[in-house]
């Protein structure tokens, strides 16, 4: 609950500092009529940017790959002497 | 396989900065230019500014809730079935 009034109040916030804005009118009036559109867009490509990056940077441990499929392998096993069904081959 | 994960996160990395950019100049450095500059023919004029992004996110809302409901109903399919 905390956290949807959180961010209901930063939602209300930045749309008071919206309408603060076209009644001020220190930016032209058509630029601040576009401001949440932009401001949208911008937060989509900061997403997307953020998935890119972290698909770059992910390590993939060969090492332990190996080790887990031996794990893998050696589980298997155990179980199926023990009786239980495991089977997916 | 880290090589072509690397591939993708750079392109999509590029394609999202090359969106911001496009419309940061767009949005806001194209409507200050003088309209007989030769930069004016490289973008749209501005009220697609506003109806690409809307039309992008009601196409994504759609497609979203297309997904979620053919899910719901292949899940009561299996469940009548079981």
């Amino acid at each position: 609950m905390k956290h949807i009034f959180k961010i209901i109040s930063l939602l209300a916030a930045i749309s008071a500092f919206w309408v603060g804005l076209l009644q001020a009118s220190i930016i032209p009036r058509t630029h601040t009529w576009l401001l949440p559109i932009y401001l949208v867009v911008s937060l989509g490509c900061y997403g997307l940017l953020m998935v890119g990056v972290g698909l770059m940077q992910f390590p993939t441990c060969p090492q332990e790959a190996v080790l887990l499929q031996q794990d893998i392998a050696e589980a298997k096993g155990f179980l199926k002497d023990k009786g239980v069904d495991v089977g997916s081959d | 396989m880290e090589l072509a994960d690397r591939a993708v996160g750079l392109l999509l990395s590029l394609i999202s900065i090359s969106i911001f950019t496009y419309f940061t100049f767009w949005v806001i450095i194209v409507p200050f230019v003088d309209s007989d500059h030769f930069v004016h023919q490289y973008f749209l004029p501005l009220e697609y500014a506003i109806i690409i992004p809307v039309f992008a996110g009601v196409a994504l809302l759609s497609l979203l809730s297309l997904f979620v409901g053919s899910v719901m109903l292949k899940s009561r399919k299996k469940n009548k079935k079981a």
